[in-house]
C-alpha cells in the first residue's frame, strides 16, 4: 500500500490482482447481479486508488479497508435500488478509525482460512443468529429494521447479533491456536 | 464493568461492527468508544469475526473488463496528477514557447503549398508583469501580423484560442483550427465565427504534442485541410 500512497499504478495494479477477487465477490453476493457488482467493485477501487494517500497502516489492515469500502458501496446501490436513503455515510477514513493495528495478525490468519471454512463457522450459527448477522451485514438493514421484518424485539435482535458474532470469533480464535 | 454498562452498550457493539446501528446510535457509541477502553477492546475482539464474513463469501472471478477499467481510470488519473503537479512549478511547454520570445514561423507539413509569410510573434502575459514562469491557468497573448490577436489559456490537457480583431466573414466562410503533430496537420472539430465585435473562440481539447496551432478562413462546413493562409499561426511545441 505505500506505493498506492504515492500513486504508482504498477503498484495498484498488484494490488487489484490480489484483492479483486474477494471485493468482486462481497459485492456481488451483496447485491446478487453481475452487471452492478461490476459497478460497486470499480468505484470502490477507484475509491481506494484515489484515498490512498490517506491509508494509515498502523489503524488496520488494507484489505479490511477496502472490504468495508466495497461492503459500503454495494449496501448503498442496493438501497438505492431499493428506494431507501443511504444509511451509511461513507466516509472511507472513518473506516479506519474502527481498525486498529492489533487486528492486523488475526487479519492476516483470516485471509488464510479456507472461504469453505469461514462459511463453515456462519454456518454452525444457529438459524436465528446467522439469519439477523446476514440481514445485517448483506442485506443492509439497520437492527431496528431487522426487528420489525421478524416481529421480534430490538434487544433480541442485538443480542443475537452479539451471540452470533461471538461464536463466529471464538472459532476462529480456535483455529488460529 | 456494571450490568447498565452491560446493557447499554456491549450489545451496540456488535451491531456497529455489522454496520446495524442507526446512524445517530452509531455517533453516541463513537463518542462512548473514545472513553471506554473495555468497550474498544470488545470490538478489536469482534472485527476478525465481521472481517471473515467478507472472506467467506462464495468466490466469483471478476470479469476482465473491471480490471481493464479500474486500471485505465487509475492511469489517467496518474497522468493527471503527474500534469498538474508539473503545472504547479512550470508552465505548460507549449504555453511557455509562445511567451519566451520570437519566434520565426516554420512551414507545417502539408501546408507547404500555401505561400506564407514569415512573421515574428512576441508573446506578453496578460494581467502580469512577470515574464518568467506561471501557473496553470495564465494565459498568453499573441498579436499576429494579420492583425489579429491570439489569447491562449491552457485549459486542462488542452487550451483555449480567443481571437480578437478579426474581420468580418463572408457567409459561405467559417473559421476553422488547425494543430500539426509530429508534422501532420489535424482539424480541430468545431468551427467558429467571429461575432459582431471581431471575436471569436475555440478549445482545443489536446495539446500534447502539438507544435503548431492555426486558424484559417475556410467555406462553411469546414475543409479537411486549409484552404487558405491562416490568420493565426502560433509555432508551440
Amino acid at each position: 500500500m505505500p506505493l498506492i500512497g504515492e500513486k504508482d499504478p504498477e503498484a495498484f495494479e498488484v494490488f487489484y490482482d490480489r484483492h479483486g477477487g474477494v471485493a468482486y465477490s462481497l459485492a456481488y453476493r451483496i447485491v446478487g447481479e453481475r452487471a452492478a457488482a461490476e459497478d460497486v467493485t470499480q468505484e470502490a477501487f477507484i475509491s481506494l486508488w484515489r484515498s490512498g494517500a490517506r491509508f494509515d497502516s498502523t489503524r488496520g489492515s488494507v484489505r479490511s479497508w477496502m472490504l468495508s469500502i466495497v461492503r459500503n458501496r454495494a449496501i448503498d446501490q442496493l438501497r438505492s435500488k431499493a428506494g431507501k436513503a443511504p444509511k451509511l455515510a461513507f466516509d472511507d477514513d472513518s473506516i479506519l478509525e474502527q481498525r486498529p493495528a492489533e487486528e492486523l495478525t488475526e487479519e492476516e490468519a483470516i485471509r488464510n482460512e479456507t472461504a469453505s471454512e469461514v462459511r463453515g463457522a456462519l454456518g454452525t450459527l444457529p438459524g436465528d443468529q446467522s439469519k439477523v448477522i446476514e440481514l445485517a451485514y448483506f442485506g443492509g438493514f439497520s437492527h431496528s429494521e431487522i426487528a420489525r421484518m421478524l416481529g421480534v424485539p430490538l434487544g433480541t435482535v442485538k443480542g443475537r447479533m452479539r451471540l452470533g458474532l461471538e461464536k463466529i470469533r471464538g472459532e476462529l480464535a480456535e483455529g488460529l491456536a | 464493568m456494571s450490568d447498565e454498562h452491560r446493557n447499554r452498550w456491549s450489545e451496540d457493539v456488535a451491531a456497529y461492527a455489522l454496520g446495524a446501528l442507526e446512524a445517530q446510535e452509531a455517533r453516541e457509541l463513537e463518542a462512548h468508544l473514545e472513553g471506554c477502553e473495555h468497550c474498544r477492546q470488545e470490538l478489536r475482539w469482534l472485527s476478525p469475526a465481521v472481517q471473515a464474513l467478507s472472506e467467506g463469501v462464495e468466490h466469483q472471478l471478476p470479469p476482465k473488463q473491471v480490471r481493464d477499467r479500474v486500471m485505465t481510470e487509475v492511469r489517467a488519473d496518474a497522468k493527471r496528477e503527474a500534469a498538474a503537479a508539473a503545472g504547479e512549478t512550470r508552465r505548460p511547454s507549449w504555453l511557455s514557447r509562445l511567451g519566451a520570445g520570437t519566434y520565426g514561423w516554420r512551414p507545417a507539413a502539408g501546408l507547404a503549398a500555401i505561400a506564407l509569410v514569415v512573421v515574428a510573434l512576441v508573446g506578453y502575459e496578460v494581467g502580469s508583469g512577470d515574464s518568467g514562469s506561471s501557473g496553470v491557468g495564465e494565459s498568453t497573448v499573441v498579436p499576429q501580423e494579420s492583425g489579429v490577436v491570439v489569447t491562449m489559456t491552457p485549459k486542462g490537457e488542452g487550451g483555449v484560442i480567443e481571437l480578437a480583431n478579426v474581420e468580418e466573414l463572408p457567409e459561405d466562410r467559417v473559421l476553422e483550427a488547425w494543430v500539426q503533430r509530429d508534422g501532420e496537420v489535424e482539424a480541430v472539430p468545431a468551427l467558429f465565427v467571429p461575432d459582431h465585435e471581431g471575436k471569436a473562440s475555440t478549445t482545443i481539447e489536446d495539446m500534447d504534442g502539438v507544435e503548431v496551432v492555426m486558424v484559417t478562413k475556410e467555406p462553411k462546413g469546414g475543409s479537411e485541410t486549409p484552404t487558405s493562409a491562416p490568420i493565426v499561426n502560433l509555432e508551440v511545441g
